[in-house]
């Protein structure tokens, strides 16, 4: 999870995007889908783009994706 | 919060005490949640009683019951409220996109079994009134079962429909 891995806490993250840091733990748990304009936000608060942090599909592990476990299956 | 530079002081110090961490114990789990709404709708319930006792039936002690059941009541309902982080309490513009979302689900149940309490208040008293009771002497206090009902019910279902908190943060 990027914000883990940037070391930012749900305050800090809900602050700079102007939300509850609950609709982080939401977001984050898959328990609810942020408008565009907030995926925006996160997006340009983490310099990366909105589809490196949002995604129709569940994301890999980061695990698999470095080392390619899974991909024989 | 960067909302919080376009909110009032009222706004603030609302937003500090929906978010209180006082009564989390309280809330913490979607059993204790239900419980803590169960116990609000009995106080309601007799708190109600007490006052149609008082005004209706002209009981003199039905009003030092209505004192004791104040405080239990005001605490069930911080409670609810803490439980909802002031979902129903605070101004629009201090909640977020998800909490305005959900305040929106929260009052179209309410209303959906609003409509269904309403209906069914109709058809029994309907029947009564066809059967030869004196309904026409219970009109005011279902009437104000029916305004406590409206008053209170969006309170419910919010307390009903929280969630657990999110994990502690990483």
């Amino acid at each position: 999870m990027v914000r883990a891995e940037r070391k930012v806490s749900r305050q800090t993250l809900a602050a700079a995007v102007g939300v509850h840091y609950q609709t982080i733990g939401y977001i984050e748990r898959g328990q609810y889908n942020p408008s565009l304009d907030l995926a925006l936000k996160v997006a340009e608060y983490f310099g990366l783009p909105v589809e490196a942090l949002f995604s129709l599909e569940p994301f890999q592990p980061l695990t698999d994706q470095v080392y390619g476990h899974g991909r024989d299956q | 919060m960067a909302r919080q530079e376009q909110l009032s002081g009222y706004d603030q110090r609302m937003f500090a005490l929906m978010n209180r961490r006082e009564g989390v114990p309280l809330y913490r789990t979607a059993g204790r949640r239900r419980a803590v709404v169960g116990v609000h709708v009995v106080l309601t319930a007799a708190f109600v009683a007490a006052w149609l006792g008082t005004v209706v039936g002209e009981l003199a002690w039905t009003g030092w019951a209505m004192l004791g059941l104040l405080l239990p009541w005001c605490v069930a309902t911080g409670a609810i409220n803490g439980a909802t982080r002031g979902l129903l309490e605070l101004r629009p513009r201090a909640l977020d996109e998800r909490q305005r979302a959900e305040r929106d689900r929260v009052r179209a149940k309410a209303h959906q079994i609003m409509g269904w309490v309403l209906l069914a208040a109709v058809l029994v008293t309907g029947i009564a009134g066809f059967s030869g009771l004196a309904a026409k002497a219970l009109v005011f206090q279902v009437a104000v079962c029916a305004l406590v009902l409206h008053w209170l019910l969006p309170l419910w279902v919010a307390g009903l429909a929280a969630r657990d908190e999110p994990d502690a943060d990483e």
